[in-house]
Parts: C-alpha cells; sequence; structure tokens
C-alpha cells in the first residue's frame, strides 16, 4: 500500500492543505492588527497620563472587603452622586445620557463639581471637564458613572486595605476627554 | 466504522468466510492508525514545561515592570499563531487549529490585562468588541470549527461583560455574530455549529431582553427569527440543528407558564402589549411559513403551537388549561410525524415530551383533589402505562424502518 488513498470512504481527514498565500497575506494582516490593537490600548493609557491634565477627586470610604472576591475595588466618587441643581441641560437628563461635569478646585485641591452639561462645556482657568453617563435620576439628584469606578489593586497597597478608608485619587483627563486613574493614596481610617 | 473493531473482530470474520484475509487486510489499510499516539508525551512535556513558565510569570506579574508584561503578553500572542500555522503546515492540523484558539484566547487577555495595567475600564466597548471581530476573522480565513464555537463563546462572554458590568448592550456585536457567523453557518451548514450558534444568539437576545426591562415574551421574537433562518436553509439537518434551541426555550417556556402561571403575578410580567407583539409574531410566523413551503415542509409547521400566546389567558385555571392543551398539541404533533416519518430519534423525543406534558399536567389538574398517597399511586400508573403504549408504539416503528432497510438491502444488489 504505497500508493496514497483518495477513496471517499476515508474518514481521517487529509492533512488540511496549508493555506493559500493570500490567505497566508490574510493571516499575517490578522495578527499585525492584533498585535497593534493591544499596543493600541497599551498607548491610549500611556498617552492619557503622560499628555492629560491631572487633578485629584476624593471617594467615599472604600469597602476593603472586595479584595477578597477579587484584585479591584470599588470607588465611590463624591462626585458619583450630585444634586439634580448642578444639571445645566434644558429638559431633564434620562438614563444612560451622557453627562458632562465641570470640575474645578476647591480650597485642599481636589475637584469638585460646579456643573453638568448635556454637551462639552467651555472652561476657563483651572477648571477641567469629566465625561460620564447618567445611571439613576431622581428628584433631588442624579447617579454618574465615569468609567473610573474600578481601581485595580497593586500588592504593594493591599496592606494598607485592611481598613475602611477614603482614598484621595489622582486622574489624568487627556485633551480628546479619556480619562484614566494615574495613582490613589489612602486617607484616614473612617470608623 | 473504527479501525478497533477491524482488529478486534476482524480474524472472527475471516474464520467465519464473511471477508477473506486480503479484504481484512484491505479494510485495514482504509482506517489508518492515529499518528498523533506517539505524540503524546513530547506533547505533555511541553504542556507541563509551558505550565511551569505560567505559573512562575503569574507570581510575579505585578512585579514585572510594565513593558515587560506587555511584551510578554504580544510575544505569547505570536508564538501561538506561528505555532499553530506551522503545525498546520506539517500536517498537524488539529494541534495547530487548537494554537490558532490559544492565539485568539491570549489575544482577549492581553486586551484585558493590559487595560488592568493602565487602570483602562470605562466605558469603552470597543477593546472586547474586537475580540470577537477577531475571532470572526479566524473563523472566515481557517474554516475551522473549533474557531467557530470560540467565536460564538467568546462573543456570548463579552455581551455579558457588556451588560452585566457596563450596563450597556453591544449591538455591534449581536450584529456581528448574527451575520458573520449567521452568515458562515449558512454558506458552511453543519449541525452542531448550528446548535451552538442559535444558543449563543438566544443567550445575547435573553441579555438584550432583561438589559431593556421588557416583558420577557419578546424574546420569543428574536428566538424565532433565528427559528425561521433555519426554515429557509438547504441542508436539513444544520437548519434542524439551528431550530432545536429556540424550540426548546419555547417548550419550557409553556411547561414554566403550566406549573407555574396561574399566579396573575408571574402572568403579569409576561404580557407584552398584544398588539405590536402579536404583529411581531405574525410577520417572523410569516417569513417562517414561506421559507417552509419553498423547502416543502410545511408539515413542521406544527412547531409554531408552541408559540400560541396563551399567556394572555388571565388568572387560573383557564391558562393552566391553555398552555396544557399547547404542550398536548405539541408532544402530540411531534409524535405524529415521528411515526409518519418513521424515525426513531424523533419518535423517543416526542415520547419524553409527551411524559413531560402529561406528568405536569396530573400535577396539575388533580392535586387539590386527591389524597396524597392515591395521587401517587395513580399517577405513576398514568405513567407506566403511557410509557407502556408509547415504547410498543415506537417499538412498531423501529420494527417497520428495519424492515423497510432490509428490504433495501436486498433490494440494493440487482441491477
Amino acid at each position: 500500500m504505497t500508493e496514497p488513498l483518495v477513496s471517499p470512504l476515508n474518514p481521517v481527514p487529509a492533512a488540511a492543505p496549508a493555506l493559500p498565500a493570500h490567505h497566508r497575506r490574510w493571516l499575517l494582516w490578522l495578527v499585525a492588527a492584533q498585535v497593534l490593537f493591544v499596543l493600541g490600548v497599551a498607548a491610549a493609557g500611556y498617552a492619557t497620563a503622560a499628555l492629560g491634565r491631572s487633578i485629584t477627586l476624593q471617594t467615599e470610604p472604600v469597602d476593603p472587603r472586595d479584595l477578597l472576591y477579587g484584585d479591584h475595588l470599588r470607588l465611590h466618587y463624591q462626585i458619583s452622586e450630585l444634586p439634580g441643581s448642578l444639571w445645566r441641560g434644558a429638559t431633564l437628563p434620562r438614563r444612560k445620557d451622557a453627562a458632562y461635569v465641570l470640575l474645578e478646585p476647591q480650597s485642599p485641591g481636589d475637584y469638585a463639581a460646579v456643573g453638568i452639561y448635556p454637551a462639552a462645556p467651555a472652561t476657563t482657568g483651572q477648571q477641567v471637564v469629566l465625561r460620564g453617563s447618567v445611571q439613576d435620576v431622581w428628584r433631588r439628584g442624579l447617579r454618574l458613572r465615569y468609567g473610573l469606578e474600578r481601581y485595580y489593586v497593586p500588592e504593594t497597597m493591599t496592606r494598607q486595605m485592611r481598613h475602611r478608608r477614603r482614598l484621595r485619587v489622582q486622574i489624568s483627563i487627556a485633551p480628546w476627554g479619556q480619562a484614566r486613574i494615574t495613582q490613589v493614596d489612602t486617607l484616614g481610617v473612617v470608623r | 466504522m473504527s479501525r478497533n473493531i477491524l482488529e478486534t473482530d476482524g480474524p472472527e470474520w475471516v474464520r467465519r468466510g464473511v471477508i477473506t484475509e486480503v479484504q481484512r487486510e484491505q479494510l485495514l489499510a482504509l482506517y489508518p492508525p492515529e499518528a498523533n499516539a506517539i505524540g503524546l508525551l513530547p506533547l505533555l512535556g511541553s504542556l507541563l514545561v509551558l505550565l511551569s513558565a505560567l505559573s512562575v510569570v503569574a507570581a510575579n506579574w505585578q512585579s514585572l515592570p510594565e513593558l515587560l508584561r506587555l511584551g510578554l503578553l504580544l510575544a505569547t500572542l505570536v508564538a501561538a499563531y506561528a505555532g499553530g500555522e506551522y503545525f498546520r503546515r506539517r500536517g498537524n492540523t488539529n494541534l495547530g487549529m487548537g494554537l490558532v484558539a490559544l492565539g485568539l484566547v491570549v489575544f482577549g487577555v492581553s486586551i484585558v490585562l493590559t487595560g488592568q495595567l493602565y487602570q483602562l475600564v470605562g466605558y469603552d466597548l470597543t477593546g472586547l468588541l474586537a475580540w470577537a471581530v477577531a475571532g470572526m476573522g479566524l473563523t472566515w480565513l481557517y474554516r475551522s470549527r473549533l474557531l467557530f464555537l470560540l467565536t460564538v463563546i467568546i462573543s456570548g462572554i463579552v455581551q455579558g461583560y457588556n451588560t452585566g458590568q457596563l450596563g450597556v448592550f453591544s449591538y455591534l456585536t449581536a450584529a456581528g455574530t448574527a451575520l458573520g457567523l449567521g452568515y458562515y453557518w449558512w454558506r458552511r451548514p453543519d449541525a452542531l455549529l448550528g446548535g451552538v450558534l442559535a444558543g449563543g444568539l438566544l443567550w445575547q437576545a435573553a441579555l438584550l431582553i432583561n438589559h431593556l426591562h421588557v416583558k420577557i415574551t419578546w424574546f420569543f421574537i428574536p428566538a424565532m427569527l433565528v427559528y425561521a433562518l433555519g426554515d429557509w436553509q438547504a441542508d436539513r439537518p444544520a437548519g434542524r440543528a439551528l431550530q432545536g434551541p429556540p424550540l426548546a426555550a419555547a417548550f419550557l417556556f409553556t411547561l414554566g407558564l403550566a406549573l407555574f402561571g396561574e399566579s396573575d403575578f408571574y402572568a403579569g410580567q409576561l404580557r407584552a402589549p398584544p398588539v405590536p407583539y402579536l404583529a411581531a409574531l405574525g410577520a417572523v410566523l410569516a417569513l417562517s411559513l414561506v421559507g417552509k413551503q419553498r423547502r416543502g415542509r410545511l408539515s413542521g409547521a406544527t412547531d409554531w403551537l408552541l408559540l400560541l400566546p396563551g399567556f394572555y389567558f388571565t388568572g387560573g385555571l383557564p391558562l393552566a388549561v391553555a398552555t396544557l392543551v399547547v404542550l398536548y398539541a405539541y408532544s402530540g404533533s411531534v409524535l405524529l410525524r415521528a411515526h409518519q416519518e418513521q424515525n426513531p430519534d424523533r419518535v423517543t423525543l416526542g415520547t419524553v415530551l409527551f411524559v413531560l406534558t402529561t406528568a405536569v399536567a396530573y400535577f396539575k389538574l388533580t392535586w387539590g383533589f386527591f389524597d396524597k398517597s392515591l395521587f401517587f399511586l395513580l399517577g405513576g400508573l398514568l405513567l407506566l402505562g403511557l410509557s407502556w403504549w408509547l415504547q410498543r408504539r415506537a417499538a412498531r416503528t423501529q420494527a417497520t424502518a428495519n424492515a423497510a432497510s432490509a428490504l433495501n438491502a436486498s433490494a440494493a444488489p440487482k441491477p
């Protein structure tokens, strides 16, 4: 039996022929695109920190038990819930609408909200704009989400997180609107 | 037939004069022994080495410099694809495709870990969408069932993460799954892929219904659209496989309605506004019927019995009776068609559905009236009797089918 079997009965699939040349080119493109995409994610993170404006925000006390279930903390900022009187739109916002929060530095250096806009407002001097989305609307206030609510905790910090603490979070806002956490410091223990 | 049977029983066949020794050798040559058995040890060895490397990296991940972490991820990604292509060219298709699939998984892991590295999460959906798109691209490129299955799962995970963690539904991911993979399946019909694709699409449809906070019966509009696609597919087994999950969902839903539907609290959650719902369902029904008619399978229209909107009946007994009638009509029609087609598998399926329906009906309608021991006694007897009768019918069908095939076989050698 030296001649190759070409019987249709043969249940063993013949070795798949190598992809034709143009398919191989497509594969190269596809893999290159994946590598570039991952590099792009990294570059966006790097550029946001390098080119962005740095502000600090205070969080509500953080529950350290989060770390028992995973490697991240759920952050709840003081600007996560804002009074409805700050809304500057013509009509009331609805869930999932975009919201642009105008921030200004307050006395200890942390930023606080001075207005919520349906479209990006003009800024003066020290003001910055953080983009978020409306999560909940009730009579007196809004709950907002900024995409900064999750912090992957480095191991060096895990030991400090035995107690409920407020955190001071340093955030970098890129000129194109993307924001990321660059540093997190612990404040006093909250009993 | 497997080589094992030939090897063990072959000499006996030769002894009895069924085949000659030469024929036995020819048959054996048709089923060459699988070559990969020898390659197993080095494979296991390299797997262990890989695992040790993985655990070293995982244990020190946090303390590695950022660029090194990024480099490691990208190197693994490229190495997996390159290795896959290398082994495929050497003819080791399974190992090759396994490595390509590993590359796809590593791509997703790289996106997530790089995002964590730079604390990028946010409302940005594109990251995970890119993962699903890469899976679709690879599926089309390699024409691989493994990659198809993986991509269906990845799309489901991406959508689950979007709705669960980010609170948004990615319509692009859903459309990509439906069009990209749906069209692939349409061109290369396959039963297994059809079932998995339908399951994945139903999962995303359920997430959408949950995300939109609409009445859950709306789920059956996309689900039955998937079903209707199966009607238009020329390849019958593949079409049937695609229709399995929507039908299973409809049957379980109706069964649940029969069991728990009498409380108006639950039924109230189900009632979509009648006019738009029935209009949409009617449109899908029309689409499905035209497909069935084109392919000459109008008898399959009985599947739609399950979609009769019995839940618009208000409260208590009328609803229970209506849903039970629907369930009986459906399982009865499955049995009837199975007997007509003389298809033993479908007879079994129909029997199971019929017995299940009877159990529910008995439980629903008589619990209040009977003393409990009598209830169990009568219920047991009813089920036993029913299964005996159905088994007899099934055996008869099987016998007829066997006789028919025997007749065909004896008729075959004639010119």
